[in-house]
C-alpha cells in the first residue's frame, strides 16, 4: 500500500493539506492563502464521491 | 390587500417551522411530499421529470402553485438520472431507458456474488472510507470508472469530468428553485440537506441487504466498526448541506431499520446507535432531522423516545400514528400518516375521513404537518390530493 492510500481522510477532506504541501514547490507567497484555497477545492472532491453515495 | 408573495411566504414559514418545534400554528401546516404526482399533474412522463430536472421543478412549482401548499421538497423526484448516466452509475433503471417511460426510476439491489463492496472488504473501509469510496466502490458501480493501477480511459476522464459538472450543475438548479418556490409562489423549501442512516448505507449502496445480512451473523464486529466508521462523514456531510438558517429540517430517510428488516435486537445493536449519535450530533446545533420512518417503526418508538425533544421531526408511514402520538408525541412533531392506497385508490371522502380522522387524533394540540404516509407517485389522484389539502385548510384551522 502506498503512502497515499495510508493518508487518514478526516470529514470533508480528500487529501490533507499537511500531504498536499509536499507536493509543492517552496511557496513563495502567502502560504496561508494557497491553504486556504487547496482545502476549499479538496472538499468538492469530498462532496462528489459522497454526494455520489447519499444522493445518486 | 391580499399578501405579497412574500408574506406569505414569511406566514407560512412561521406556520411550518411552529410546528416542526411541536408548537400551535394558526393551523395545520400541509407540506405533501409528492414525488411523480407532479409529472402525473403537469402532464409530463416519469422519464421527462426524472431525466430532466428542469420539468420537475417546473411541475413542482405548478403544484405549489395550483394547491397552495404552505411547504414542499423542491424536487421530491430524487435522483436525476442524467448524473447517473454521465457517471454510468449501474445500480438505477432509467425511465424510458431501463424501465417503461412512465414508471418510476427504480434501484437495483446487487446480486449476493457482485455486491459492490465484498465481505472481505470491510477493513478498507473502515481504515479510510472516503479512499474506498473513490478506489474501490466508484469502478464498481460506475462502468467506465478504473481502478486504481488499471489503464485511463477516455470514457474514464469524461465521466468523472461529466459527473463533477453535473452534479454542480444540478445543485446549482436546485438553490434557484428554492428561491423560485420563494419568490413565485411563496412556498417553502420543506427540508434540506442528506442524511442516511450507516447501517442503511451499507445495506443501499455496499453490501446490498442479503449481503449485509449474512454479515450481521457471520463478522457482526466488522459491521459495527464500518457504521461507526462512516458516523462522522454522515454527520458531516448533513451538516454541511443543511439549511444555514437552520429553519427546514435535514432529510433522513431509512430503509432496512423497519420492521421487519432487522429484529429488536439487531436495532439496538446495529442500527441505532451510531444513527442515534448523528441526530443528537445535528441537534447540539440546533439543526432538526426530519426522522422518515418509512415501513413500520412502532416496535421502536421506545428507542425513538431516547432522543432529546424537538430534535427530529417524526414522519409516520405504515406505523400507527395514533400509537406514535401516545408514545412520542408530546417531544416531537409528527407528519404524515394519510395512507397512500387511499390516496391512490379511494374517493375525495375517502381520504377527508382519513385527514379527520388524524387531525382529531394526532393534531389538536399542534405538533402536526399534513402529508401522506409516503412520497406520492403518479399512482395517486389529483382529486384526492385535492381533497387532502382542502380539507386541511378548512378543518385544520386552531
Amino acid at each position: 500500500m502506498s503512502e497515499q492510500e495510508r493518508t487518514v481522510r478526516p470529514p470533508g477532506t480528500c487529501v490533507p493539506w499537511e500531504e498536499q504541501v509536499k507536493e509543492f514547490p517552496p511557496i513563495t507567497g502567502d502560504a496561508e492563502l494557497v491553504r486556504r484555497i487547496w482545502q476549499e477545492t479538496d472538499g468538492f472532491g469530498y462532496v462528489f464521491i459522497w454526494q455520489c453515495l447519499l444522493s445518486f | 390587500m391580499p399578501p405579497t408573495t412574500e408574506e406569505l411566504y414569511q406566514q407560512r414559514l412561521a406556520r411550518y417551522t411552529t410546528a416542526l418545534r411541536n408548537g400551535k400554528p394558526d393551523r395545520v401546516p400541509i407540506r405533501p411530499f409528492v414525488a411523480e404526482f407532479v409529472a402525473r399533474y403537469a402532464g409530463y412522463t416519469c422519464q421527462e421529470v426524472t431525466h430532466d430536472f428542469q420539468k420537475a421543478f417546473d411541475a413542482t412549482l405548478r403544484c405549489a402553485a395550483d394547491f397552495d401548499w404552505d411547504a414542499t421538497v423542491p424536487n421530491m423526484v430524487w435522483v436525476w438520472t442524467g448524473l447517473v448516466k454521465a457517471i454510468g452509475l449501474k445500480y438505477y433503471a432509467v425511465p424510458g431507458i431501463e424501465t417503461p417511460p412512465d414508471a418510476c426510476f427504480q434501484y437495483l439491489e446487487p446480486s449476493d456474488d457482485d455486491a459492490h463492496m465484498r465481505p472481505d472488504e470491510y477493513d478498507a473501509l473502515i481504515e479510510d472510507p472516503t479512499g474506498f469510496l473513490y478506489n474501490v466502490w466508484l469502478p464498481r458501480v460506475a462502468r467506465p470508472i478504473q481502478k486504481p493501477g488499471e489503464p485511463v480511459t477516455l470514457a474514464h476522464n469524461l465521466a468523472l469530468v461529466r459527473g463533477g459538472m453535473s452534479m454542480m450543475h444540478y445543485f446549482q438548479g436546485l438553490g434557484d428553485q428554492v428561491q423560485a418556490m420563494r419568490e413565485r409562489t411563496g412556498t417553502v423549501s420543506a427540508i434540506a440537506g442528506i442524511l442516511k442512516a450507516p447501517f442503511d448505507i451499507i445495506a443501499d449502496k455496499l453490501r446490498g441487504y442479503r449481503g449485509l445480512c449474512m454479515d450481521l451473523f457471520r463478522q457482526p464486529d466488522k459491521v459495527l466498526a464500518a457504521c461507526e466508521a462512516l458516523t462522522p462523514h454522515l454527520l458531516h456531510v448533513a451538516k454541511a448541506t443543511s439549511d444555514p438558517a437552520k429553519q427546514a429540517p435535514v432529510g433522513l430517510w431509512m430503509h432496512r431499520g423497519c420492521s421487519p428488516f432487522l429484529s429488536p435486537d439487531q436495532f439496538e445493536r446495529f442500527y441505532w446507535p451510531t444513527l442515534r449519535q448523528i441526530i443528537e450530533g445535528l441537534w447540539a446545533d440546533g439543526i432538526q432531522t426530519l426522522f422518515y420512518a418509512e415501513g413500520e417503526w412502532n416496535p421502536h418508538l421506545k428507542y425513538i423516545a431516547q432522543l432529546p425533544e424537538r430534535s427530529i421531526v417524526y414522519h409516520v408511514d405504515r406505523g400507527d400514528i395514533f400509537e406514535v402520538h401516545r408514545a412520542v408525541g408530546h417531544m416531537f412533531c409528527i407528519s404524515g400518516g394519510i395512507p397512500n392506497d387511499v390516496l391512490a385508490l379511494g374517493t375525495p371522502r375517502d381520504v377527508r375521513d382519513w385527514c379527520k380522522k388524524v387531525i382529531d387524533g394526532v393534531a389538536r394540540d399542534g405538533g402536526y404537518v399534513m402529508d401522506a404516509s409516503a412520497i406520492m407517485q403518479n399512482d395517486t389522484k389529483v382529486e384526492n390530493v385535492l381533497a387532502m389539502t382542502e380539507f386541511t385548510r378548512e378543518y385544520g384551522v386552531y
